[in-house]
Parts: structure tokens; sequence; C-alpha cells
């Protein structure tokens, strides 16, 4: 499968001096984001929280991935990736996270981001270039190189 | 010792449904891989491997494992991939 994740990440998108309490906030943040770039109907937001408590949304790495559900398809807008990093950690179930990609995805889009960002995270390269991108652009542009 | 399946979930093989998976295989006798057409081996007991498989309903997987219980990890596995985890079973 294809999938060119750098259509769906907007630099304005991606946020690397991110601030949160708990895991709550974060997801609130997450949810910021994605309304500020018009990807999301406001009501996602709780979709997102609804989703994180049915399971947590931590896949390792230091990153967790929070999303809607598949009932709350219909507030996307555009499918989109927002990538918000927490420079000193937000405790969650699982671990502690310092890289949040929330996803917003119609259909099978969701599926296919999932599993582009999960090649990624299994790289230890480029999980740790994932964390430590100095600038917006750079994140972008690896999520650019994806295109297997 | 190989077993073919097509995955059942509407959504896919989502988050979720990959933890579902993940969590069944770590307690089985046999070490399970899955792979589809597309996409090479890759182990049943990791979520993010199998979310990187990004299988779509009705993707076609294909199952390996040898050794003392294969058959049986290989069934139990085959089973909830051909379940959709997102109704609940009556």
């Amino acid at each position: 499968m294809t999938t060119n994740m750098s259509a769906v990440l907007d630099v304005r998108a991606v946020r690397l001096h991110e601030v949160a309490a708990d895991r709550e906030s974060a997801i609130h943040r997450c949810a910021d984001v994605l309304e500020e770039i018009g990807a999301v109907h406001p009501s996602y937001r709780e979709a997102m929280l609804d989703r994180e408590w049915a399971m947590s949304t931590y896949v390792g790495e230091g990153v967790a991935i929070p999303h809607g559900l598949d009932m709350s398809r219909d507030l996307v807008r555009r499918d989109s990736l927002a990538v918000l990093r927490f420079p000193g950690g937000v405790e969650w179930e699982g671990g502690r996270v310092t890289v949040c990609v929330a996803i917003a995805a119609r259909g099978d889009g969701h599926v296919a981001l999932l599993s582009a960002l999960g090649r990624i995270l299994l790289d230890p390269a480029r999980a740790e270039a994932l964390r430590a991108a100095g600038d917006p652009a750079a994140i972008v542009a690896m999520l650019e190189m994806d295109e297997t | 010792m190989i077993r073919t399946v097509l995955l059942a979930g509407r959504a896919g093989l989502h988050l979720r449904a990959a933890a579902r998976i993940a969590g069944a295989a770590a307690t089985l006798p046999a070490p399970v891989t899955v792979r589809t057409m597309q996409r090479p081996p890759v182990p049943a007991d990791s979520v993010l491997a199998l979310v990187s498989l990004g299988a779509l309903c009705g993707t076609e997987l294909i199952l390996e494992a040898d050794g003392d219980g294969a058959a049986e990890s290989l069934a139990n596995l085959a089973d909830l991939f051909a379940t959709d985890g997102d109704v609940p079973r009556v």
C-alpha cells in the first residue's frame, strides 16, 4: 500500500513545543490543532477522548496516536495528521509520551496512515528522528520519505 | 506450517483490533508471523507490526508457525482474524 503522508500533514499542524499536564490535556491540544487547520468538526474532540478512554493509544517509542472512533468518521472534513511534541513528556497509560501523532481520517485512510506510521516507529532510527527533529519542515520531510 | 485467512474486521486492522490479536498471540505456544501479498512477515504479538501491514477488510493474511503447538496457535489466531472484534459476539 502506498500512502502519501505528506499530503495529509500540513506544516501548520506540526507543533514542537507543547506542554500538557496530563493525557487528557494532551488530547485536547491535539484536537485544538486538528480544528485550527480545519481538518475536523469540533465534536471530533469528544470522539478522541472517548477513544482514548476505551483503550490507550500509546504505541511505544514514546509515541501516542490519538484518534476518533469509527463512528466519528463523518466529523472528519479532510484526512489529516497533526504532530505535537511534548518535550517535557506526558504520563500516559503504557508509557511516557513525548510525541503525539493525531489522526483524523475517513474510511480506509485511517488504516493506511496507521500502517505508514507503524513502519516509521518500528525503525528505531526513524522513531528517534521523529522525536528529535528540530523544525516542522524536517518532520514533514521525514514522512514524505515513507513512500514504500 | 501455513494457514491463510481473510480479515473480517470492517474497519480493517486498526489499533484496537491489532491489540486484541497481539495480546492473544503472546499467550500462544508457538510464535506466529503474519504477512500479506504486499508486506513481508511480521510477528503477530507486536501491535505496531500488525498495524504496519495496513490490512483492510477482506485482505488475505498468510499466517505461519512451526514447532510444538504450531497448529493450535495458527487455528487460534485465524479465528480471531476471521472475527470482527468491533461486533460483540452473541
